[in-house]
C-alpha cells in the first residue's frame, strides 16, 4: 500500500546552538510504509524527529507533508496537519488519567473522539482496564502503548516514533512493533528511530542508517549491507 | 453556638482564600512561575467592586452579586495584560525573572490604587444584603453564606472545566509538560494566557467577596499573597485540591486563634507553622509528590 511520499525531508540541517546534529539529511516515507531510522547513540535520530516536528529549529532544508511545505510552521500546527509524535522516554502526562492522556490529543468532536478512543483500546487492550488510572501508575510497557495511542488520537498521516522499545522486555517490544506494523498497514507513513537493529528491521520495510547526523544508507531491508550497519554503530 | 458561628466565618474567609490560592497554583503549574502579584490582584478586584458599585442601577435587587460577572470578566482581561507584560517576554528566562516582574506588576497595581482611591479602607457592597440569617438559633451573616456559595460555585466550575472538557485537558497537559503538549497539537501560549485570565479572575472574585467584610486598602495584597503561598505550601506545592484545603485550614486557624488570642498572634503562629512545614514536610501536609499532581 505504498504510494507518493507523505513525508519528504530534503537537505535538513538541525542542531543545538551552533552544533550540527543532523547534517543535510534527506529521506522520504510513503503512505503505508514503515521506515526504520537506525544509528548509534548520538547519531542524531532524536534530533531529526524533533526537527521534523519543529521542536528543534531547522537551520536549513525543507520538510513537506503530503507535498505541503511545513518547515516554517509551529509544532502544534504541524501536528494538526497530520504529524504524530511518540517521544523518547514516552512522556505521558503523568497526573492525567489514561483516558485524558488520549482524549487531549484528539481534534475531533466528542462522538468521533470516543470512537478513536475505542480504536486505541482495541489496539492496546491493556489500556482499557486502566482508563481511569493516572498515567504515572502504568508500567513502562503500558506507558509506551499510551504514548503510541496518544499520537494516534490525532489521526496522524505521518507517525514519528523515537525508540519505542527502549527499556521494554522483548515480549512487550514485540507487541509495540506489531502495533507499529498494524498502524502502517492502515496507510500511515511511519518513521521509527531505533538503536536495536534487529527489532527495527522486524517492523520496517526500509532502513535509513544515520551516522554523525548524516544518512549513510537508505534502502530496503533486504539490501542492507552488513558493513554499512557495522559502520553506523562502530564507526569506520 | 459561638463555635459554629466562628466555623461559618472561618469557612467564608477560607473560601475566599481558596480562590486566591487556586488562581495562584493554576498559574504556577502552567508556567512554573510564582505570580507574586496575586495578592495585589485580589486588592484590585476589591477596589474594582468599590468603583463599580455606584454605577449599579438602584432599582435592581442583589446589588453586590451583579458585580461578580463584571469583576470576573474585567479581571480576566487584566490577567491577559499581566501575562503579556510580565510573563510572555520572560518565559525563556530563569523563573526568578518572572518572580521579579510579577512583584513589579504588584507594585504598579498598589501605586495605581493609591493614586485612584487613596489609602483609606473601602468597602464593596454585600453580595446579597448586609443582614443576618437565623438558622434555628445560629445567627450567621448572609454575606458569609454568600461568600461560601459563590466560591464553591467558582471552584466547582474550575473543577468541571479542568476535569471534563477538552479545554481543561489541554490546560492540564500544558501544565504537566508544555513541550509534549505542543507535540500533541496544543497551542501552549494560548493555554497559558487562559490560565492567567482564570487565575486573575479568581483573585478578583476573592477581592470582591472579601471587600465587604474586611474592607480593602491598596496595600492589602501583601498579606493575601503570603497566605496563598502558605496555603499552597501546606497543600503540597502544585497540588490543586491541596491549595484549596490549605486555604481553608489557614482561615479556620486564623479565625480560631484570633477569637481566643488575637489576630497578630494568629499571623505569627501561621508563619511559624509555615517554617516548620517547609523544614519537616516540604511535600506539604497531604504529601502528594508534585510530579503526580492533577
Ligand atoms: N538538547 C541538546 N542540546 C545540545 N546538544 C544535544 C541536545 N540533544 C542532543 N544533542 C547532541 O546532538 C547529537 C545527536 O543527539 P540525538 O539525541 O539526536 O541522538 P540519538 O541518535 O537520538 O541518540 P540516542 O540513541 O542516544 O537517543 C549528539 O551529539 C548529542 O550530544
Ligand atoms: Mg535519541
Amino acid at each position: 500500500m505504498t504510494g507518493a511520499p507523505l513525508l519528504q525531508v530534503e537537505g535538513l540541517t538541525a542542531g543545538y546552538g551552533g552544533a550540527v546534529a543532523v547534517d543535510r539529511l534527506s529521506l522520504s516515507v510513503a503512505a503505508g510504509e514503515a521506515v526504520a531510522l537506525l544509528g548509534a547513540n548520538g547519531a542524531g535520530k532524536s534530533t531529526l524527529l524533533k526537527a521534523i516536528l519543529g521542536l528543534v529549529p531547522a537551520m536549513g532544508g525543507r520538510i513537506r507533508l503530503a507535498g505541503e511545505e511545513i518547515g516554517a510552521l509551529a509544532p502544534e500546527r504541524r501536528v494538526r496537519l497530520g504529524l504524530g509524535y511518540v517521544p523518547e522516554g514516552r512522556r505521558v502526562f503523568p497526573g492525567m488519567s489514561v483516558r485524558d492522556n488520549l482524549e487531549v490529543a484528539s481534534w475531533l468532536g466528542r462522538a468521533e473522539r470516543v470512537r478513536d478512543l475505542e480504536r486505541v483500546f482495541a489496539l492496546f487492550p491493556a489500556l482499557e482496564g486502566k482508563a481511569e488510572e493516572r498515567a504515572w501508575r502504568l508500567s513502562g510497557g503500558q506507558q509506551q502503548m499510551l504514548a503510541v495511542g496518544r499520537a494516534l488520537m490525532g489521526r496522524p498521516r505521518v507517525l514519528l516514533l523515537d525508540e519505542p522499545s527502549l527499556g521494554l522486555s522483548p515480549k512487550l517490544a514485540g507487541e509495540v512493533f506489531a502495533a507499529v506494523r498494524a498502524i502502517a498497514a492502515t496507510g500511515t507513513a511511519v518513521l521509527v528511530a531505533e538503536q536495536s537493529a534487529a527489532r527495527a528491521l522486524s517492523a520496517a520495510g526500509r532502513v535509513v542508517l544515520l551516522r554523525l547526523g548524516k544518512s549513510i544508507h537508505d534502502g530496503p531491508v533486504e539490501t542492507l549491507p552488513g558493513d554499512a550497519l557495522r559502520d553506523a554503530f562502530l564507526g569506520g | 453556638m459561638i463555635t459554629l458561628q466562628l466555623l461559618v466565618n472561618g469557612l467564608a474567609l477560607g473560601a475566599a482564600y481558596a480562590l486566591v490560592a487556586l488562581g495562584f497554583v493554576l498559574v504556577l503549574n502552567a508556567t512554573a512561575a510564582v505570580n507574586f502579584a496575586q495578592g495585589d490582584l485580589v486588592m484590585a478586584g476589591g477596589l474594582l467592586g468599590v468603583a463599580l458599585a455606584p454605577h449599579l442601577p438602584a432599582y435592581l435587587p442583589l446589588p453586590g452579586l451583579l458585580l461578580l460577572p463584571v469583576v470576573l470578566v474585567l479581571m480576566a482581561g487584566l490577567g491577559l495584560v499581566l501575562a503579556a507584560a510580565a510573563y510572555l517576554p520572560l518565559r525563556r528566562r530563569p523563573p526568578v525573572a518572572v518572580f521579579i516582574s510579577t512583584i513589579a506588576a504588584g507594585i504598579i497595581l498598589q501605586n495605581g490604587a493609591s493614586v485612584l482611591f487613596g489609602p483609606e479602607p473601602r468597602a464593596a457592597p454585600p453580595l446579597l444584603s448586609g443582614g443576618t440569617l437565623d438558622l434555628g438559633g445560629l445567627v450567621v451573616a448572609e454575606q458569609s453564606l454568600a461568600i461560601i456559595a459563590v466560591a464553591a460555585l467558582l471552584i466547582a466550575g474550575q473543577q468541571w472545566l479542568f476535569g471534563r472538557t477538552q479545554l481543561g485537558r489541554r490546560l492540564r497537559a500544558t501544565a504537566q509538560d508544555p513541550e509534549m503538549a505542543r507535540a500533541c497539537g496544543v497551542r501552549v501560549t494560548a493555554m497559558i494566557l487562559i490560565t492567567f485570565a482564570l487565575g486573575t479572575a479568581f483573585a478578583g472574585a476573592a477581592g470582591l467577596l472579601l471587600a465587604n467584610r474586611y474592607f480593602v486598602t491598596p496595600t492589602a495584597g501583601g498579606d493575601l499573597i503570603l497566605k496563598a503561598y502558605i496555603a499552597v505550601t501546606i497543600g503540597g506545592w502544585g497540588s490543586v485540591p491541596g491549595a484549596v484545603a490549605g486555604a481553608l485550614l489557614i482561615a479556620l486557624f486564623e479565625v480560631g486563634v484570633s477569637s481566643v488570642l488575637s489576630y497578630p498572634v494568629a499571623l505569627g503562629l501561621l508563619y511559624a507553622t509555615l517554617l516548620v512545614i517547609l523544614v519537616a514536610r516540604p511535600q506539604g501536609l497531604f504529601g502528594e509528590a508534585a510530579r503526580r499532581r492533577a
